[in-house]
């Protein structure tokens, strides 16, 4: 008896109307459909963990994928990586040079000094000839001469001059490259513009000293200066005329006139200082090829007399920083030549 | 070996260090800066060719370089003159590519420099409002909006910037008008509405962005529009509410009490200083002078043209070009019969259009219901209310039809009558007022509801049993006949004939006016002279608090003459109302009716100008004839209830679902929990439950902070701690026993302990 009014009451349950108010939205019926969702995800804590079974090619990526690493133990090591490898077979690498040094330039700015001792060996060991474009490399070395760091700041200074070591025709054509590094030298060393008037406009009520970056930094200033005058000879050296060249090579050539000019380039990006497609420059970033323009933008931006006053100044201090300030003596010299 | 780094050189190897000794002596240190503007140089342009890679790497990274200069661009204006340009510009190109932090920082510092004035606010709106349409992070889009309304509230802060608030409310109309079909319009809405609400934006500009807005072809658009000018001006008023209630009150009083008593030490006095301070502030802000702000429904240029347009866009045809759903077009609804109600526009295609959907399955039929009244109106033509009235009456009120649906038709149908009560016929007011006998509490109350209206408004419609005393003697008298359609009532002013019948017993004539009028100013200054002019000033006179004993007497004296006045007043008046009520029962011809008629329209108003002490004394007799002095104490009261609930529902008040389904809760018998939520108290609302007067009072003194009296501490003291003094009496003084003596005589006489005093 218990369990037939237990059943009726479950009958009665499975036939109950669902109360509908007005003005109220109906309920939802029993057996509607919830469509509802919720999206998961997966994470993956860990990276591939097969390291055995991979031929160089793939190490050799890889290893250029962790140069972006924040591990900087991670970084130092794929560095190291690259260094040897280079070292090891310079022609046959599997990616071309130009790639690696455009992952590994972001380095110079790094903030973990045995990082940037290592970039410094790798990029020793690239291959000369097939380094590529150096624009970007000029623009992180560029931004490392004025990091706030003084580590930073030698690193630098070391890669400039690895630049001018290895190509400094390629550092000429680039970009900007002759006028803002000169800037930037001429802010690092405090060397304004016009040597004649007051050197910092001030409220006229205190004079102001130079700045402190230099302070206690010998070292330093040495380096700058050594680096500028390798800069300054780069840039103001003209190459030796040579009378006879024309008339060799008309020679070599006979029937042809200007050879040269319809011959394929033999560098690379060869109309690349007419700016065909970039955004349009002013003075700063216009590309200098000639050592005879160089010359004069410099005369004219009033750099020189500005620098020659600089160096005066520093000359007076002695010792080594006074011989290195005779080396920038020597090449602003270059300019008078003409 | 390591090389020894100097202290200073280790402190200058942070920026935040840097920043705070540039601000400090900017000349000093502008090699610094410049070597640091120059490397913020380099790393853009390194940026900009690869805008994608983050900076992370590096000690320095692009955006603490960002962040340093702006805080210091204002120190040196020729060498950063650039530099907001530049943000800008990569802002412009690569904000969809850009890192989170370095974006999020980009416009961070574009809106510090807008801080120190180095760009002007249209610069930065008209940069970052493109940006707020256009990027597809929800993020940036929030910090956008919130940066472009919080700049523009700052940019109006002391005074309206008329030109900035054109520009941008040009920005948005023209964003909404040159694509109605996109979403992008949201945002113009979004920012309009935002600042309505913080009354930054009240004109009518701005109300034409919402206009356009709500004519849209997004579904989402149009929504906001209309939504907006639903409830944007109740959000406007709560904001300003919020405002003055979110500081907390403080009590000068016990702050002084507390200062007293503690130790004295500086920092105490300058709490308490700074106490009266904000105090005064408060002080000083309430009275200040209260803005007026127009409600956006008022500040439309052409309400008939917007309604028409709402309503032939979105709710007439049976293929609009946006599809709404339900919800959706109820708001389109409740605007155009909102906007139709509150202007008395003419819009005959929206009764029609109601017919299909008052039903009772209809979902959200209430909400119908209330629309539809809401668009009535006295200037409605009858014939078109009375298909859709005739189709209420079928379709809810039944006897077959639940209780709840009956009550809610019932109740429909009134609010459609209040209006326009022509769209009544006799016979249907007839049949539905005999739901006022029905067993259901909510029907019955519905039904009484129609029943006491059409009483007022038309009480030759009911059946004569039905029509109540009131209304069947004003009938008799010829009053109470009902408006005519489009029948206005031609400005007469309301109770003249109550001063005349005054003056007449006062023996005021003409050549008194005169004078009066001739020395009035003079007289409203004295106000002792007669007691027709004591109720213009005695108001004001009575706020004001002084200490010298003459006023006082002088007041006293005022009082007394008034109290005086108003007493004769008194007696005139029930001479007056029993001589209407025998003269009303004595002569029953029509003809005596219409001769009376006439006699009320009153020559006063025409021969002569009324002062302002008329005036005040007209309004006085106004409220008092309101109200039948004949009437019993209770209905009196209940009566005067009435009135005062009706004058609170303004007319611009719309009508909601609720209000037609509100009886609806009488239908159904409560809960168990219902009942015990009841006679527990609900504390959102404290006048409609079902605890005792005693525990609200309490509760109430509760509330205030006030401590029990010294009678009810006793009451429920001890009963052992009582016994102590309760022994004693034999050892009483003569003075104490008096004392108790005195009292019992007292306490017979007034009718026990608590008796009524």
């Amino acid at each position: 008896m218990g369990s037939s009014s237990k059943k009726k009451k479950e009958k009665k349950q499975d036939f109950q109307k669902p109360k509908l108010k007005v003005g109220k939205t109906r309920p939802k019926n029993t057996n509607a459909t919830d469509t509802s969702f919720s999206a998961k995800s997966i994470v993956l804590k860990q990276q591939s963990l097969s390291e055995s079974g991979r031929d160089a090619s793939t190490l050799f990526a890889h290893n250029l994928s962790l140069l972006s690493s924040k591990n900087d133990v991670q970084r130092r090591d794929a560095l190291t990586y690259l260094t040897t490898a280079v070292a090891a077979n310079p022609d046959g690498l599997p990616q071309p040079v130009s790639t690696v040094l455009s992952k590994a330039q972001p380095l110079i700015l790094d903030g973990h000094s045995p990082v940037r001792q290592q970039l410094l060996k790798l990029l020793k060991v690239l291959p000369k000839d097939e380094i590529g474009s150096l624009e970007q490399t000029l623009l992180y070395t560029r931004a490392g001469l004025t990091h706030l760091s003084t580590d930073i700041r030698l690193t630098a200074l070391d890669v400039l001059d690895w630049l001018l070591e290895t190509n400094p025709h390629a550092v000429m054509g680039v970009a900007g490259s002759w006028i803002k590094t000169l800037q930037t030298f001429q802010n690092l060393l405090s060397w304004q513009n016009a040597p004649t008037t007051a050197p910092i406009p001030t409220d006229g009520k205190w004079s102001s000293t130079k700045s402190t970056s230099n302070l206690g930094s010998n070292k330093l200033l040495l380096h700058q200066l050594n680096s500028l005058s390798r800069f300054l000879l780069a840039g103001l050296t003209r190459e030796p005329p040579d009378p006879n060249a024309e008339q060799r090579q008309a020679a070599a050539c006979f029937p042809l006139y200007q050879t040269s000019a319809h011959l394929l380039p033999i560098k690379s990006n060869p109309f690349g200082h007419l700016n065909l497609f970039g955004a349009p420059r002013d003075v700063e970033s216009e590309v200098y090829e000639d050592a005879e323009e160089r010359v004069n933008i410099f005369v004219e931006m009033k750099m020189h007399s500005a620098f020659r006053h600089g160096v005066g100044e520093v000359k007076r201090t002695g010792g080594e920083v006074g011989r290195a300030a005779a080396m920038v003596e020597r090449a602003l010299k270059l300019v008078e030549v003409s | 070996m390591k090389r020894k780094i100097g202290a200073l050189e280790k402190v200058d190897a942070d920026l935040p260090n840097l920043q705070h000794k540039i601000r400090n002596d900017p000349p000093s240190y502008r090699d610094d800066f410049v070597s640091q503007y120059s490397q913020y140089a380099s790393m853009l342009e390194l940026f900009l060719q690869s805008p994608t890679t983050t900076d992370d790497t590096g000690v320095v990274r692009l955006r603490d370089l960002i962040d340093f200069i702006s805080h210091v661009a204002d120190c040196y204006p020729k060498i950063t003159a650039e530099f907001p340009n530049d943000l800008i510009k990569l802002l412009e190109l690569h904000h969809k590519s850009l890192d989170v932090e370095l974006r999020d920082k980009i416009v961070g510092s574009l809106v510090l420099l807008r801080k120190k004035e180095i760009i002007d606010s249209n610069t930065l709106l008209n940069t970052l409002w493109p940006l707020l349409i256009a990027t597809p992070s929800k993020a940036l889009r929030a910090l956008l909006f919130q940066k472009i309304v919080s700049d523009l509230r700052t940019s109006n802060s002391k005074t309206k910037n008329h030109k900035l608030n054109r520009n941008i409310q040009t920005i948005c109309y023209n964003l909404i008008a040159s694509d109605p079909a996109s979403p992008k319009g949201l945002w113009a809405v979004k920012l309009t509405r935002e600042l309505w609400r913080r009354s930054v934006w009240t004109d009518a500009k701005a109300v034409s962005i919402m206009e356009i807005a709500a004519l849209s072809q997004d579904a989402k658009v149009v929504t906001s529009g209309t939504r907006f000018f639903l409830g944007s001006d109740q959000e406007r008023e709560e904001a300003a509410e919020d405002e003055s209630d979110d500081e907390e009150e403080i009590d000068m009083r016990k702050l002084k009490h507390k200062a007293g008593i503690n130790k004295k030490n500086a920092k105490h006095d300058r709490e308490l200083k700074t106490a009266a301070a904000k105090v005064k502030r408060k002080e000083k802000k309430k009275n200040a002078h209260q803005t007026l702000n127009f409600s956006a429904l008022h500040l439309l240029h052409d309400p008939q043209g917007f309604a028409e347009k709402l309503f032939q866009q979105h709710l007439q045809p049976a293929q609009p070009k946006v599809r709404l759903n339900l919800e959706q077009k109820l708001f389109v609804l409740q605007l155009v019969s909102r906007l139709v109600g509150l202007h008395k526009l003419t819009l005959i295609p929206l009764y029609s259009y109601f017919i299909k959907y008052l039903t009772p399955k209809q979902p959200s039929v209430t909400a119908f219901l209330a629309y539809l009244a809401q668009a009535t109106h006295s200037l409605v033509p009858p014939d078109v209310l009375e298909p859709l009235v005739q189709k209420i009456a079928n379709e809810f009120v039944s006897e077959a039809a639940a209780a709840e649906v009956a009550s809610a038709g019932l109740n429909g149908i009134r609010e459609v009558c209040v209006r326009q009560p022509l769209a009544m016929t006799d016979t249907l007011l007839q049949d539905l007022v005999q739901y006022r006998k029905s067993k259901d509490k909510g029907v019955q109350m519905a039904a009484r509801g129609l029943l006491s209206l059409y009483r007022e408004v038309g009480a030759q419609m009911l059946k004569k049993k039905d029509r109540g005393r009131d209304a069947a003697l004003g009938l008799r008298d010829g009053q109470n006949q009902g408006a005519k359609f489009g029948e206005v009532d031609g400005g007469g002013i309301e109770g003249i004939e109550l001063l005349e019948k005054w003056r007449e017993e006062q023996g005021i004539g003409s050549d008194e006016d005169e004078e009066a009028w001739k020395n009035w100013d003079a007289e409203s200054d004295d106000s002792m002279s007669s007691g027709g002019w004591i109720n213009v000033e005695s108001d004001g006179e009575e706020i004001d608090i002084s200490d010298s004993e003459d006023e006082k007497d002088k007041k006293a004296s005022k009082k007394k003459a008034a109290k005086e006045a108003e007493k004769e007043n008194e007696e005139g008046e029930e001479k007056a109302d029993a001589e209407k009520a025998s003269r009303a029962t004595a002569s029953l011809e029509p003809e005596a009716a219409v001769r009376r008629e006439e006699a009320r329209i009153s020559k006063l108003a025409t021969t002569r100008i009324l002062t302002p002490a008329d005036l005040a004394k007209l309004n006085e007799l106004r409220q008092t004839a309101a109200i039948t002095a004949n009437m019993p104490s209770a209905k009196r009261r209940k009566l005067q209830q009435q009135a005062q609930a009706n004058a609170a529902r303004h007319a611009d008040d719309e009508v909601t679902a609720d209000q037609i389904a509100g009886l609806a809760a009488l239908s159904h018998k409560a809960t168990k929990e219902e009942r015990i939520a009841k006679a527990k108290g609900d504390p959102d609302e404290p006048k409609n439950d079902h605890r005792s007067t005693t525990a609200r009072r309490k509760e109430k003194k509760e509330a205030e902070g006030k401590s029990t009296t010294n009678k009810e501490k006793a009451r429920k003291k001890n009963f052992m701690m009582t016994l102590g003094k309760a022994k004693r009496k034999g050892k009483r003084s003569l003075v104490e026993h008096r004392r108790i003596l005195k009292a019992h005589v007292d306490r017979g006489k007034r009718g026990g302990k608590r008796g009524n005093y």
